[in-house]
């Protein structure tokens, strides 16, 4: 029995020096690979289309998010999968999706990286535009842990860890897709949304669901686009310094029913 | 003096024995709260809430600071400290059957159990770093319920019982039946055990709730098969059915042409009371689109129908001679 116990605090002591690295040593921050080059640099924006998307039917009354599972995250949360204000839909993504005007070109990304924050266990902001290639570099500006798990399917899965307030992980989205779920899995209820373009001619509607996308002149398809409420299309045709309204209504009957 | 000193040995020997049976127990209970714990990771969907492994953020994964269990670090971080609990339990296990157990092929399945630990925290470990892929999620699932069968195995074997010989079990003179209780109980475990694997397909390709009502399925007996969802979803529910039908044969045969050998009466018994509350763990599951606890009930429910099954299929295949097989009706 004696040699029994020596023999199991041996492996025990074993097991604590092989399975790990230094308790104290905070993780080292992988860092992504710089925006990469190649394409044409966007042509000047000398247009623009904007408007409202309006939200029709009985607007969802925000649910209150259960927080308790972490004792850090202490600011009351809702639900952002229907924002509506002032009769507009908010976190509506509108982008470029094809039309002649970028027909056949490419465009290089932007050097600065589209920024994804963590405050108070949720997003900010919880829908965003990004252009492949183009760097995201996700902060946590939370004094807790989080994961960054986006779940893609045209771009592989990333999944990385943040032990520290302020740790910054970048990441590069290779090919377009929208839109691209971004979760946490240590606070279930955290959701982001991006959408991966091959432009740079992509915006988010805001306060009212107003939103303005700029472009150059020339004809486009115009899709709008709903993590819950779907998608809508449309053609335009912009000339220099044009300013063009172009209305999108979501309705409540749209919704998408969850698993 | 030489008589004393032999009795003595023997009552050591009996008494490590003992103690190692009791051993053998605890790693089993022990596995089943590991297969619950396990089950509450998919159930919360927190399976990649640690990035990293075999570190936790960085951290050796034993000095993790308790402060930083939050959310679904809670249940991933919790499930790698209980599986290497049940690991070192393991170990010992092995080591303790090696040393005292004088039955090889015991020895050769205690070194099996710790070889299927060893394979079951490398799955695990792939199931993070690999960001669980179905195959690797359905086999470490799989592989969990194989070990929980095993440690149950050799604390059976290692039980007084066991080496005093098990009585040997005669039908009921008024039995007959064309398939003997040993191949019965065989047919089921095996039953149970597809179940297990359909189950763990179901939950690992997110069909759990691809059919939202039940008993029926959207509204008819046999569903619109429009998804490979709902085929996984479907076949999980017919193979219930089976395994149903096939425990309460066992346990009427045993009812029937046993009912005096508690040994087999006994987890008959059990099996078929764990049998309904699995069915109604099931339904619930459904009905309460997936509560995180009923639904991680009805796996760990899953393991210990299939542990009773082994069980009784071991002391079935003892304890009724072959020679007994059929009683096989006259029309035959």
């Amino acid at each position: 029995m004696r040699k029994l116990s020596l023999l199991v605090c041996s492996l025990l002591m074993l097991a604590l020096v092989a399975c790990g690295g230094n308790s104290n040593e905070l993780p080292t921050l992988p860092d992504g690979p710089g925006g990469t080059t190649g394409g044409d640099a966007p042509p000047a924006t000398t247009a623009s289309i904007m408007g409202k998307i309006s939200f029709e039917g009985e607007v969802p009354k925000p649910a209150r998010i259960q927080t308790s599972a972490d004792p850090n995250c202490k600011k009351e949360l809702t639900s952002e999968e229907t924002k509506v204000s002032d009769g507009g839909l908010e976190n509506v993504i509108i982008y470029v999706s094809g039309g002649d005007g970028v027909a056949g070109k490419s465009y290089a990304p932007p050097s600065t990286p589209v920024e994804i924050d963590q405050v108070d266990c949720h997003y900010i902001p919880h829908a965003l535009v990004i252009q492949v290639g183009q760097e995201l570099a996700v902060r946590n500006g939370d004094m807790t842990l989080h994961n960054i798990h986006t779940l893609g399917e045209a771009n592989p899965t990333w999944n990385v860890g943040q032990a520290a307030q302020n740790m910054v992980n970048k990441h590069i989205f290779e090919k377009p897709e929208v839109l691209l779920p971004v979760k946490c899995d240590v606070h279930g209820w955290m959701r982001a949304f991006i959408a991966v373009l091959t432009n740079p001619f992509g915006t988010v509607s805001t306060q009212g669901g107003k939103y303005e996308l700029k472009l150059p002149a020339g004809k486009f398809e115009i899709t709008a686009i709903h993590e819950k409420y779907g998608k809508q299309t449309t053609m335009v045709e912009v000339k220099d310094n044009d300013h063009t309204t172009i209305d999108f209504k979501f309705k409540a009957s749209d919704a998408k029913s969850g698993n | 003096m030489s008589r004393s000193v032999h009795v003595a040995d023997s009552l050591h020997e009996e008494g490590e024995n003992i103690g190692l049976h009791r051993f053998a127990l605890f790693t089993a209970c022990c596995t089943a709260l590991l297969i619950f714990v396990g089950g509450l990771v998919t159930s919360t969907e927190s399976g990649l809430s640690v990035p990293d492994w075999p570190t936790t953020y960085g951290w050796n994964m034993f000095a993790f600071p308790v402060s930083k269990w939050v959310g679904g670090i809670f249940y991933e971080h919790s499930h790698r400290l209980v599986a290497s609990f049940v690991g070192f339990l393991t170990l010992i296990l092995a080591f303790w059957t090696w040393v005292t157990e004088k039955r090889q092929w015991v020895r050769m399945l205690a070194v099996a159990a710790l070889g299927t630990v060893m394979a079951q925290g490398i799955l695990g470990g792939l199931t993070v770093m690999l960001l669980l892929p179905t195959a690797i999620s359905m086999a470490h699932a799989c592989l969990a319920q194989t070990f929980f069968c095993l440690v149950i195995a050799i604390t059976l074997f290692t039980s007084p019982q066991w080496k005093n010989g098990l009585p040997v079990a005669h039908p009921a003179v008024n039995s007959v039946s064309s398939v003997t209780l040993p191949a019965l109980c065989a047919m089921t475990t095996a039953a149970i055990y597809t179940q297990l694997l359909l189950g763990a397909l179901m939950r690992h390709t997110d069909s759990g709730l691809a059919i939202r009502d039940f008993p029926l399925s959207f509204g008819r007996i046999i569903p619109p098969f429009m998804s490979s969802h709902i085929a996984i979803h479907f076949s999980h529910r017919v193979g219930a059915l089976i395994v149903s039908a096939m425990i309460v044969w066992t346990f009427l045969r045993i009812r029937s042409a046993y009912q005096e050998y508690t040994l087999l009466r006994r987890p008959a018994t059990v099996m078929f009371s764990l049998l309904w509350l699995q069915l109604a763990l099931g339904a619930s599951t459904v009905w309460s689109s997936k509560a995180v606890l009923i639904t991680t009930a009805h796996v760990v429910t899953g393991a210990l129908v299939l542990g009773t099954s082994v069980l009784l299929t071991l002391r079935a295949w003892t304890m009724v001679p072959s020679k007994e097989a059929a009683r096989v009706p006259s029309w035959r």
